[in-house]
């Protein structure tokens, strides 16, 4: 199970920077993965999407911590990098859906 | 003088580490010079720079640009992921001036 990572200690702008980082890391992942899977490596294809999967799960931890406090009231400070963060998440959590449905297409293909 | 380029997939992270970077460098009485852009343009924008690094969400384009820096003998490298994630430009200033040191 990995750790909740604790936002204490953390500006709000660095909060954006851990969610791009854990996002952005799943990216790089997520794509190296079709890459791997394309030179029939397809062990290290999985388990590239599946270290991506634990990066989204660590920014989505940090993005649920986030709506939590709002939740309880708490005003969140709001800044286009934070809204650049929420994409980068939002796009990545896309992308990996996407990627893990056409990794699965092909093995059945044998692609 | 220091030319330091930053590129990430929009080049808006990075913008702002430029900042915190140049006020170290202003702070170290350094003259450098440092920019930020996206993926796009990183290709195009490196003949100018002395060192590329590269924002955690482009670590998978790393060989590619790394291939086109050599045409320039110019180090590319993904930026350290602690110093990233708290946007810390003092280390990220620090880990451009190793490179480039290791380079020369």
């Amino acid at each position: 199970m990995m750790e909740q990572q604790s936002l204490e200690g953390l500006t709000e702008e660095q909060i954006s920077f851990q969610l791009i980082l854990h996002s952005g890391n799943a990216r790089s992942k997520i794509i190296e993965s079709v890459r791997k899977y394309r030179e029939r490596q397809i062990e290290e294809a999985e388990r590239l999407l599946k270290e991506a999967e634990q990066d989204l799960s660590v920014a989505h931890q940090i993005h649920f911590q986030l709506v939590q406090e709002e939740a309880n009231g708490k005003q969140p400070a709001f800044s286009l990098l934070m809204m650049h963060a929420e994409d980068h998440l939002m796009s990545t959590l896309s992308m990996k859906e996407l990627v893990k449905e056409l990794l699965e297409l092909f093995k059945t293909r044998n692609f | 003088m220091k030319k330091i380029l930053l590129a990430c997939s929009s080049g808006m992270s990075t913008s702002l580490l430029v900042t915190k970077m140049q006020a170290y460098a202003k702070q170290m009485d350094e003259e450098a010079e440092i920019w930020a852009v996206g993926q796009d343009q990183a290709k195009k924008e490196m003949e100018k720079a002395d060192v590329v690094l590269i924002g955690p969400q482009m670590s998978f384009l790393k060989s590619e640009l790394q291939k086109e820096a050599q045409k320039y003998g110019i180090p590319v490298e993904v930026i350290d992921m602690v110093a990233y994630g708290l946007a810390d430009g003092q280390k990220v200033y620090e880990q451009a001036l190793k490179l480039m040191e290791e380079r020369s």
